[in-house]
């Protein structure tokens, strides 16, 4: 069973085609993230994923059930766009809140259980209208776990925290999907932190996913054929300038102690390596280099601008 | 039903701890004890009059029959008035609302908690007060001089169910069109049929001496729930999450 499944999604709002054709998969166990540019419809995806807004077309599932069932909903935890806590009440009350409507069992321990992992628990009986943006994002964090969901769905939980938050927040995130098994749907604007964390991703712009995939397979789909060669020492002018005729070999740039190659089609990485072995230079290691997930972003964005 | 009762809880919690309970609980005290002292006084002078009983029975159920509406009007009304709009407004311009409906509650339990945690609280606030103004109208000053206690059985029928459950489905409707709309207009329907009201029980209930204690009467707000209930009924075929979000932000903002 897939825990997310978006299958031709449209929605229209007003007169706008807010999502169009929206279709993704998210397996169980993901780190899933949910990139794209303000207003590109990841709000509205997940308002649909929650219920919130019925898809004009199209049929989405979660935890294998109809995103229109209400009961779908039992095992989803959630922090929305807004972190939807109550200013007038404390952050146990708040939990409180969310064990009863989930129908808990014990809820106090686990209500201490997830303060403590968000380290709130000397602060659990301050009125949450005093807290800071960090301390609400972490406090909606925890009420999203509270009922021990199976699969988590967070609209940009590190928006507005400062770094060491966002680490904190990250570390939860991680420790639910590695340690406790369970599925996390994240959408956001920070690529380091879906690079980071993530292992699979979808890049919605205007309403229509534009990339979707295996994020490791993505890179190296884009990355091309380029290497970085690190030698212990620099290497001398006359072999660089004997490297540089070689077109074959297709020498890009020399940087310090880092030599990179995009050899042309035939020409195998260790017959480089041998060849600078046969030159004697000593190699400090070899790797292939990688897209960044900003610059597949970026790519994927300035395609899609009209010109 | 389990949801709804989850929400009820909480809002009831909301409305027992809010700084306007004590403002409404004050001033109804002030007024019931003000009507509680002076009514009786004023009674007791009058019918030490020598007035005979038959004379004195159809007034004295005109004043318990106006007591008996007009109480339970002012409280339901002034409660509901106070507590019906505010909270839904700021749930759902700060947030609350819209993760509250992405748990597994149903759009139709939060309608039905939010509403009954305001009716019930009127509701016992309204029947307490409407027991104490009859009862000491009786107990100081009916029953020791004329030997009678005086409540029309069709005025109690109004009194204590008819005219509240004309209450709990205006506060239905009420809070339906807050989910779906701007909470201003429930706020506004609820006071517009609240005046209205008060100023049928008053203004016909002091002309048509027999009104206010009679069957028909309690037969017309028991119609006119019934027209709320169903209008309640058919505007909740529409009531969705969707409208519940959409409502929050652009044109109904
Ligand atoms: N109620 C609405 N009526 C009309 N258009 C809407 C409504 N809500 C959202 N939209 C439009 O839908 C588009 C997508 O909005 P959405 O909030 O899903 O974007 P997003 O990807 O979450 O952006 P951000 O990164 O800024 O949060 C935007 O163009 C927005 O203006
Ligand atoms: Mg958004």
């Amino acid at each position: 069973m897939d825990a997310i499944r978006l299958e031709a999604i449209s929605k229209q709002l007003g007169e706008r085609e807010v999502l169009s054709d929206v279709s993704f998969t998210v397996k169980q166990g993901d780190i899933f993230g949910y990139l794209g540019p303000n207003g590109a419809g990841k709000t509205t995806t997940i308002r649909i994923l929650l219920g919130l807004l019925q898809p004009t077309s199209g049929k989405a599932t979660i935890l294998g059930d109809d995103v229109s069932r209400d009961e779908a909903r039992r095992k989803v935890g959630f922090v929305l766009e807004s972190d939807g806590l109550y200013d007038n009440k404390t952050a146990e009350e708040n939990l409180w809140y969310y064990t009863r409507i989930y129908g808990m069992a014990e809820p106090a321990e686990r209500i201490d259980r997830v303060l403590e992992l968000v380290e709130l628990r000397d602060r659990a009986r301050d009125k949450v209208g005093t807290y800071s943006k960090g301390m609400r994002q972490r406090l909606a964090l925890a009420r999203a776990m509270t009922h021990n969901p199976e699969l988590l769905v967070l609209d940009e939980p590190t928006a507005g925290v400062d770094p060491s938050g966002q680490m904190e927040v990250r570390e939860v995130i991680l420790n639910m999907a590695h340690k406790e098994g369970r599925t996390i749907f994240l959408s956001s604007h920070n690529l380091d932190e879906v690079q980071r964390i993530c292992n699979r991703i979808a890049l919605i712009d205007r309403g229509e996913i534009k990339l979707y995939g295996e994020l490791e397979q993505l890179q190296r789909e884009r990355s091309g054929n380029e290497v970085e060669i690190e030698t212990t020492e620099a290497i001398a002018e006359p072999l660089l300038a004997e490297l540089k005729s070689l077109s074959r070999l297709g020498l890009r740039e020399r940087k310090g102690n880092i030599l990179t190659f995009a050899p042309q089609e035939g020409v195998r990485i260790p017959d480089i390596v041998s060849l600078l072995v046969g030159r004697g230079v000593e190699i400090e290691g070899v790797s292939k280099k990688e897209a960044s997930l900003e610059e597949i972003y970026s790519a994927i964005l300035k395609e899609v601008e009209p010109s | 039903m389990k949801g709804m009762l989850v929400v009820l809880r909480n809002d009831l919690g909301d409305t027992l701890h809010s700084k306007s309970l004590l403002i409404v609980v004050s001033i109804i005290g002030a007024l019931i004890v003000a009507a509680a002292v002076g009514v009786p006084i004023a009674l007791k002078g009058w019918l030490a009059d020598g007035i005979s009983w038959d004379e004195a029975k159809p007034l004295l159920e005109l004043c318990i029959g106006l007591a008996a509406n007009y109480v339970p009007l002012i409280v339901l009304f002034s409660c509901m008035a106070t507590w019906a709009t505010d909270p839904i407004a700021k749930e759902k311009a700060k947030g609350p609302i819209e993760s509250l409906l992405a748990t597994p509650l149903t759009a139709r339990g939060v309608w039905i908690g939010k509403s009954l945690a305001i009716f019930l609280p009127a509701y016992i606030i309204g029947l307490m007060a409407t027991l104490i103004v009859i009862l000491t109208m009786n107990l100081a000053a009916i029953l020791p001089t004329t030997g009678h206690f005086v409540l029309p059985l069709a005025a109690a029928f109004t009194s204590f169910l008819f005219l509240p459950l004309f209450m709990l489905a205006l506060v239905m409707v009420g809070i339906i069109f807050s989910l779906i709309t701007n909470p201003v207009i429930g706020q506004t329907i609820i006071i517009f049929v609240g005046v209205v009201l008060m100023q049928v029980v008053g203004q016909v209930g002091g002309r048509i001496l027999w009104l206010l204690t009679s069957w028909d009467y309690a037969l017309y707000n028991l119609a006119g729930a019934a027209l709320l209930g169903i209008i309640a009924f058919y505007l909740s075929r529409s009531l969705t999450k969707e409208k519940i979000i959409l409502s929050s932000k652009g044109r109904w903002a």
